[in-house]
């Protein structure tokens, strides 16, 4: 009863299209057109420029410090989300007294306001009073400085991400390990194959579609890391400094927004690549369910 | 093996547990406690002041002083909580309202380009906020929105259409077709299925998609920091806005303001557990 559209459907699907495209497809269009102007964020009379934010960009070594650190962030806190939250999931994989009270517990961090916490971290992580310090001294390890050591700060906001988000990928681990037929556990053990062969050509391939929908999802997120990094360091730190942090840092705290405009039209491109890749494979995942 | 599997649960619980047990401590302590050389674990009333052991005496006032005005912020903590549920719950009501019949649609109808425009809607999650800030921004500024509660709930209703669309077109996919079918031989119009028909049997559904809107408005920080400096300031933002303090951090009074923050994200959690991998993954992955 799937029936041809005509004026119903498009009065269902009409208004949401409609707001979609007024805050974002046309906000987006504007920031395209400031990104050629020397557009300030007081004063009118902006003029075009042409191209030269852009130029300017790929001079600037704050933009490639940025990028770099970014980069870097992406890659170090996925992957240790990925790992470690695989690592829970193989560990809860069976049942046990406590199962829901403990899974629970774990995938709390994910859904707090990463704001909030970054600001409560800074208590727990001080260098002098915070409560890391005082339990690693007490086992009797160094106690450095976790918010303001120049190499460490950087460090100290990525472990917050991953205290945030391991559960993330926790939470799509297990949904990817109860997707794996009993049986084909069963049959490995009948070719008595070893533990750590199973998990390799068991486990590991069966789990990595929806591992890699989590990455991608995962990915496309830390890249816009900017919570925390104002939460711990405000946005003008370079040690900290992110994409998403240098951006508002020019258009905010500089008021040139010109520039600014042609920062986010160049992480915007990173960040839709990444996404165009997401949705592929979100489609590509149920053909394959579909056909299957 | 058994003994690395209980040892890996363990930290992991005590690495999300702890920490969350330390803020309940921390708002009950002074603060000279909350930045004492050495940590306080251990609520003993009567305990002195300056004292070296673990002990601390518990008080409340820092319960009291979220309704104080601290350097930093314009109003307290109440006031700035009362901004984010307003806003929260406003907005969740938009979403939902407007992702269902978006999803009905997208879910009954053929809709041309059904496909493409679905992909589109999912694609406006992956906009980095501050990609379209400034447009916004200077929009406000001519509709006279910026720094209001209706700014920031038409921007959350906005932000949060591709997570309600995406999770109720997977819900009302698994609901019969067949229920409607048989309204319309019972004379009801389309319309009058969908709401008597329908809507009853997407209830869980709507329930489900309505807390993840709330959660995402409730946590958001980008925007709310933005986009206002005054009237409509929601607790991240205020919270963010405490970091310059100059007389020092009042933790005691963060502790407990985070407290009260996080709680109802705690157990609107533990009611949507059973649908946390849908929602998280925008009903992309189902269980």
């Amino acid at each position: 009863m799937r029936k041809q559209g005509g004026g119903l459907a498009w009065a269902l699907v009409g208004p949401t299209l409609l707001l979609l495209v007024a805050f974002n497809v046309f906000p987006l269009l504007w920031n395209v057109l400031l990104s050629f102007t020397n557009a300030e964020l007081v004063g009118e009379g902006a003029r075009s420029v042409g191209g030269a934010n852009y130029a300017r960009i790929f001079d600037d070594p704050l933009f490639a410090a940025a990028l770099r650190r970014t980069a870097l962030f992406v890659f170090v806190a996925v992957a240790l989300e990925l790992v470690i939250g695989f690592v829970l999931a193989l560990a809860l994989k069976r049942d046990f007294k406590g199962k829901p009270v403990v899974l629970t517990t774990l995938l709390v961090p994910m859904m707090l306001s990463p704001a909030v916490m970054g600001l409560y971290w800074s208590l727990i992580l001080n260098g002098n009073y915070g409560l890391l310090n005082q339990v690693l001294g007490a086992l009797g390890f160094g106690q450095p400085q976790w918010l303001t050591d120049r190499d460490l700060k950087f460090w100290s906001i990525l472990l917050i991400d991953v205290w945030t988000w391991t559960p993330f990928m926790m939470l799509i681990a297990l949904a990817g390990l109860a997707s794996i037929p009993q049986s084909l556990y069963e049959a490995a053990a009948i070719d008595r194959a070893s533990t750590w062969t199973t998990f390799r050509r068991i486990t590991l391939p069966m789990c990595a579609p929806l591992l890699g929908l989590a990455v991608l999802f995962r990915a496309t997120d830390a890249l816009k890391q900017f919570d925390l990094v104002m939460a711990i360091t405000g946005p003008n730190d370079g040690g900290t400094q992110t994409l998403s942090a240098l951006l508002y840092q020019v258009v905010f705290r500089d008021g040139k927004v010109g520039l600014g405009s042609a920062y986010a039209i160049l992480v915007l491109v990173v960040v839709m690549a990444l996404a165009t890749v997401f949705t592929r494979y979100v489609e590509r995942m149920r053909g394959a369910e579909a056909s299957a | 093996m058994k003994v690395v599997r209980v040892l890996v649960l363990v930290v992991g619980f005590c690495c999300a547990a702890v920490p969350l047990a330390w803020m309940a401590l921390s708002s009950i302590k002074d603060r000279a406690d909350t930045i004492h050389a050495h940590p306080k674990v251990l609520p003993v009333p009567g305990t002195p002041a300056g004292d070296d052991s673990i002990a601390f005496a518990p008080t409340l006032s820092s319960w009291a002083e979220l309704a104080e005005v601290h350097a930093g912020a314009q109003a307290s903590f109440w006031s700035h909580l009362g901004n984010s549920v307003i806003i929260g719950i406003l907005s969740t009501l938009c979403s939902v309202a407007l992702g269902t019949a978006c999803a009905y649609g997208f879910s009954r109808f053929r809709v041309p380009g059904a496909s493409d425009w679905l992909f589109f809607v999912l694609s406006t999650r992956f906009m980095p906020p501050l990609a379209v800030v400034v447009p916004v921004l200077l929009m406000y500024r001519e509709l006279d929105l910026q720094g209001t509660h209706l700014g920031l709930v038409l921007l959350y209703t906005v932000f949060n259409l591709s997570l309600s669309v995406w999770l109720m077109k997977g819900f009302l996919d698994e609901i019969p077709r067949a229920f409607e079918e048989a309204a319309l031989v019972d004379g009801y119009t389309r319309m009058q299925a969908f709401v008597r028909v329908v809507l009853p049997e997407a209830r869980t559904g709507m329930a489900v998609t309505a807390v993840f809107c709330l959660i995402s408005a409730w946590n958001e920080y980008g925007f709310a920091m933005t986009l206002n400096s005054s009237d409509a300031v929601t607790v991240p933002a205020y919270f963010a806005g405490l970091a310059g303090n100059i007389e020092g951090m009042p933790w005691p009074q963060v502790a407990a303001g985070a407290l009260v923050f996080v709680a109802p994200i705690v157990v609107f959690t533990v009611l949507v557990r059973r649908h946390l991998l849908r929602g998280m993954t925008f009903g992309t992955i189902k269980q």
